[in-house]
């Protein structure tokens, strides 16, 4: 066998190896599933995720929610299916490098009614940075009563703006203790937002023509 | 007018278009030395067919490669996908401000390393134990069990969070879960019950 055949050999193992030691790690905490059944089922759902390229980190995450909350296995099932089938989609809106943070909350974005679009929107809006963050603040938005619309147009304006994640989190937080204190959930973060606009340069336009130089 | 016909400019003529004279020897040692070289001179294919004879890297230069590769790529993937508070660089419970008083608080965090370190307090005198689960550490109740402060005090840990919006509860006695009371609440759309929702800012 030659120098260069032996290397090919090596590095198909390696890659062998990393990928093995991958699926090991992640389905190592299935030993935290006392139940047989219900850790069949998830062993069995995490396989067919693993092979259809879905992060199983999430998946594992919702088995384990389900076991610490006495789920029935057929609730932790259903609940699997669902979280695979929204990342999915979110794998296809936000696209193939996206992260399994993003993945995770493009996720639970859909799960409370954020459309489609917006998520392809928000990706085109920060093609290549991490919108995790941006992702979550729209779902707890959402999550107090903000129509889903409405405050998808919030989160894309202050993304345009480059507004920090101090300042989204700020925003979601705020209209929290509003909600909380009895106000409209629209009305709360019309408020907040305006707040936070203030602090920001208006969005770079392309279309807008500078005034030419004097 | 040059008279070309001169005897004297007829002969530096001459003289200009003769060659030198050659030595036949060393004309006859260049063209050999010239085909040898010729001879010995590998095509370009012939090159990398060699270039991939050689051993260029041994089994035991690329095993050693394998392995380092393997031990880098795993100590890589442990550092960023460690999630719960057993690093050594996220600052313990005793160094972190806790959220005193009964108003609903955010759990305080520093931002050393990856992600956020959290700080939780719970209060619940009678468990015998208590551990955070949530997003952030794949609610795997092994992973963030949390200490008492002092012999009747609040249960306390810390976590480590990456931004955004995470969902968590407390686990008492290892079977029960309940909500942070001084956290916001999180529907559970799958199994129903109690949750809080906390939202991880930017370091």
């Amino acid at each position: 066998m030659t120098s260069f055949r032996r290397l090919t050999f090596a590095v198909v193992l390696l890659a062998v190896a990393t990928a093995a030691r991958a699926a090991a790690q992640d389905y190592s905490r299935l030993a935290l599933i006392r139940d047989d059944v219900t850790r069949n089922v998830v062993r069995g759902l995490l396989g067919g995720a693993f092979s259809r390229g879905v992060p199983i980190d999430p998946l594992m995450a919702k088995a384990l929610e389900g076991v610490a909350k006495k789920a029935s296995t057929t609730a932790i099932r259903d609940a699997m299916n669902a979280l695979e089938k929204r990342m999915r989609k979110a794998q296809d809106l936000l696209g193939k490098d996206a992260s399994v943070d993003e993945l995770a909350a493009g996720a639970d974005a859909l799960s409370v009614g954020v459309s489609e679009k917006t998520l392809t929107r928000m990706r085109r809006a920060a093609p290549r940075r991490s919108i995790a963050l941006e992702l979550g603040v729209l779902t707890e938005l959402v999550a107090r009563g903000v129509g889903p619309s409405k405050a998808s147009e919030m989160v894309l304006s202050l993304m345009a703006r480059n507004a920090t994640g101090v300042q989204l989190t700020a925003l979601s937080n705020d209209v929290q203790g509003d909600v909380a204190a009895g106000l409209n959930p629209e009305v709360a973060l019309t408020l907040r937002g305006k707040g936070i606009m203030s602090l920001l340069p208006p969005p770079p336009s392309t279309n807008t023509l500078q005034p030419r130089p004097k | 007018m040059i008279d070309e016909t001169d005897e004297l400019i007829q002969r530096a003529a001459r003289s200009l278009r003769a060659l030198p004279a050659t030595n036949p020897l060393a004309t006859a040692r260049i063209i050999a030395a010239v085909r040898a070289r010729r001879a010995q001179a590998p095509s370009r294919l012939a090159l990398v067919a060699q270039w991939m004879r050689e051993p260029t890297l041994s089994a035991a230069s690329a095993a050693f490669l394998a392995a380092a590769a393997l031990v880098v790529g795993f100590v890589a993937r442990g550092a960023v996908r460690t999630v719960d508070g057993s690093s050594p660089d996220i600052a313990t419970t005793s160094e972190m401000p806790l959220p005193t008083g009964t108003a609903p608080a955010l759990p305080t965090a520093n931002t050393r390393g990856e992600g956020v370190a959290v700080a939780f307090l719970f209060e619940a005198r009678n468990a015998k134990s208590v551990a955070v689960v949530g997003d952030f550490n794949n609610w795997d109740a092994t992973s963030s069990p949390m200490k008492r402060f002092g012999p009747d005090g609040p249960w306390t840990t810390t976590v480590r969070a990456k931004p955004g919006r995470h969902v968590y509860a407390f686990l008492v006695d290892g079977s029960t879960v309940v909500a942070d009371p001084r956290a916001p609440r999180a529907r559970d759309l799958d199994y129903g019950g109690d949750a809080s929702v906390l939202m991880v800012t930017t370091p």
